[in-house]
């Protein structure tokens, strides 16, 4: 079992001091929820799980951590490990300070879907899988789901769910088995100028600029953040249509080339705003002007935007 | 306290008078959440809603409010131009009572040792009319802080729905001017209504995990330093959410706005203690160099300060911080480890 691998794993990482701590899934509050685990040492490796709901991207954390001589384990699924090459790649967090843990997956379920038909509420106590059906053993009941009709959105369009890199993979390589066809931004490519605006005004004027999208991205590892500047208060802090605005163009122009499509940000919004679909339509278009992938799949392709090629298109010159 | 019963079958037509006399706020669906709007249509009110995304602190204490504006006369003086009046007189329908015991709870901040006008006129010409739950979130721990999730307290008039009737129970004197304003409430006896709405309470609470606060307070009073702080603080993400979807939290930032034509506006606007700049002074000292001070300061402000303070709750288990914290920081949890004096 995965839970029991990780515990080994961890277990065997800390004993022969080969890393300083883990960043791993603990129980959260309920049983759709998980809640990151910061295990330093073997007695606290009970803590670790692992859950059909380990959403989070954990990578992160390490930024925490800059400028220490430390070695941190990560527990990334296909999705986080991307992440991991985006901090490399930024250079905000060396390779050889990670000790990445990889964990192949075949999607996690969304926990509001699954609440809309069971009662999450209690704690998950176990899980199985059997094909492609799950069953969630939790304090307030058994349920049997099938999973693909519960994933998050964004595992339906995965095409890494094998970590693209890491140090130890526990368990079998999961193949690609489905493409991106970026109906959700299609979508809103589709609607007109004046229903484009409407949608965004609509989404932007939710904003309530708590942040989480910035902070929880890990493209977003300036030192010093735009948003935090008083002087030059490059954008203001009232809360309004324009100024919600320029918050979020900004923030998917400063990860343009660099957005991993995590899906994080849309995922931490409380409000409901689509925040990466920006980002998606951005890397979409990247994809078709520069033939190239998604970024942090491929180690060897640097940021998009950063990289010069003499056969670039430049139509617009 | 006069009580009455307003006929479920007449209740769309009081809200309707309502809205004729007053703008109504009341929460209503808007893009997926549950949010508290101006009505267009009276149909439109949500009336069984767990909790609304946004409390109704936003009413009171906007997220960004201009203060006055500012003009530059020809660099010899500048004028300032404070607004006349604040807002007009409006009705806040359907408040939980979790979410009115936090506007009780906000008063003292901005009514006492520095009394904020806009926050004032804003409190005088809003009635609040207070909806008892009917059942409970699981993210739920409103008993915790000794309140029934059918209190009054904190409303003008409070309603409970029982049955084929609403109990309305006209708590104060801008109730009573409600009440007079709007007719539809049958004062008539209602002692069995009362009598339900108590089992109807006993239901509810039974619903909600029951977190006993017994000797928190008193951890916090003799430890500022206990090691559960950096357990929690490393997994938070230092944004804003917890204390911007907090009913009680009240922390704001002064900035200008100007076009450099010499006009601008002084506006308010929240801030959170969990943004790393919250505390960073000009020359760049921070008293909360990490997220373990500003963990530390939120749940201590929650759970400590504003009792200190105000001898009011500063948390109101409303159970919103717990539902979007992207991390899950669960307050409920630190409670149990700050019992359990870890």
């Amino acid at each position: 079992m995965l839970k029991e691998k990780i515990k080994s794993t961890v277990t065997e990482l800390l004993e022969n001091k080969r890393i300083d701590f883990v960043i791993g899934y603990g129980a959260g509050s309920d049983a759709g929820t998980v809640r990151p685990a910061f295990v330093k040492s073997v007695e606290e490796v009970e803590q670790l799980i692992w859950s059909p709901f380990a959403v989070n991207n954990l990578a992160k954390f390490v930024m925490d951590h800059l400028y220490e001589n430390i070695k941190i384990g990560v527990i990334v699924k296909g999705c986080d490990s991307r992440s991991v090459i985006r901090l490399v790649q930024d250079k905000v967090f060396p390779r050889e300070n990670f000790y990445v843990i990889g964990v192949p997956c075949k999607g996690i379920l969304d926990k509001n879907k699954v609440a809309k038909d069971f009662d999450l509420s209690g704690d998950l106590v176990d899980f199985t899988e059997q094909g492609d059906e799950v069953i969630l053993k939790t304090s307030k009941g058994e349920f049997k789901l099938r999973k693909e009709d519960y994933l998050l959105d964004k595992c339906y369009r995965c095409e890494t769910p094998t970590p693209v890199v890491y140090d130890v993979l526990l368990g079998e390589e999961v193949a690609p088995f489905r493409t991106d066809d970026y109906e959700d931004v299609k979508a809103i490519e589709n609607l007109s100028v004046e229903e484009k605006s409407r949608y965004w005004d609509k989404q932007f004027e939710k904003c309530i600029r708590c942040y989480a999208c910035r902070n929880v991205c890990s493209a977003c590892n300036c030192r010093d953040c735009v948003f935090d500047m008083a002087e030059p208060n490059w954008v203001g802090k009232a809360a309004n249509l324009s100024e919600n605005t320029a918050f979020h163009l900004i923030r998917a122009w400063h990860v343009a080339g660099r957005c991993v499509d995590c899906g994080e940000c849309s995922r931490v919004c409380p409000m409901g705003i689509p925040v990466n679909t920006l980002n998606r339509k951005m890397i979409k278009d990247m994809k078709e002007l520069f033939a190239v992938e998604t970024p942090g799949k491929n180690p060897e392709q640097g940021p998009v935007l950063g990289t010069f090629r003499t056969d670039d298109p430049e139509e617009f010159m | 306290m006069r009580k009455g019963y307003i006929l479920k079958e007449s209740f769309k037509t009081w809200l309707g008078a309502i809205k004729e006399k007053f703008p109504l706020i009341a929460p209503v669906q808007d893009d997926g959440l549950t949010l508290f709007k101006e009505v267009e249509k009276v149909d439109d009110i949500v009336l069984d809603y767990g909790i609304t995304r946004m409390p109704p602190k936003d009413l009171f204490f906007p997220q960004t409010e201009k203060m006055f504006r500012i003009k530059n006369k020809n660099n010899v003086a500048i004028e300032l131009e404070s607004p006349e009046k604040v807002t007009d007189e409006l009705v806040l329908f359907g408040v939980h009572s979790c979410d009115l015991k936090s506007i009780l709870a906000l008063d003292p901040v901005f009514t006492t040792r520095f009394p904020d006008r806009y926050y004032q006129e804003r409190r005088d010409k809003t009635y609040v009319i207070g909806l008892s739950c009917t059942k409970a979130l699981p993210t739920c721990f409103c008993t915790a802080y000794g309140i029934n999730p059918t209190d009054a307290d904190g409303a003008d008039v409070h309603l409970t729905e029982l049955g084929d009737k609403y109990l309305v129970e006209v708590v104060t004197e801008r109730g009573e001017k409600l009440a007079a304003a709007i007719p539809g409430i049958i004062f008539e006896d209602t002692t069995n209504l009362e009598a339900e709405k108590a089992k109807l309470t006993e239901k509810v609470k039974g619903e909600i995990k029951f977190i006993d606060l017994t000797g928190v307070k008193e951890v916090l009073d003799e430890n500022f330093e206990l090691p559960l702080w950096e357990k929690w603080a490393q997994k938070c993400l230092g944004c804003g959410i917890c204390t911007y979807v907090c009913p009680t939290c009240h922390c704001f930032d002064i900035n200008d706005f100007n076009r450099g034509d010499g006009v601008g506006e002084r506006f308010r606007c929240w801030d959170s203690c969990m943004f790393s700049d919250f505390t960073r002074m000009a020359g760049g000292h921070n008293p909360r160099p990490t997220k373990k001070e500003r963990v530390r300061n939120r749940f201590m402000h929650k759970l400590k300060y504003h009792l200190d303070r105000y001898n009011i709750v500063g948390c109101v288990g409303c159970g919103r911080c717990v539902q979007r914290c992207p991390e899950n920081i669960d307050i409920r949890a630190i409670i149990s480890d700050i019992k359990g004096g870890v």
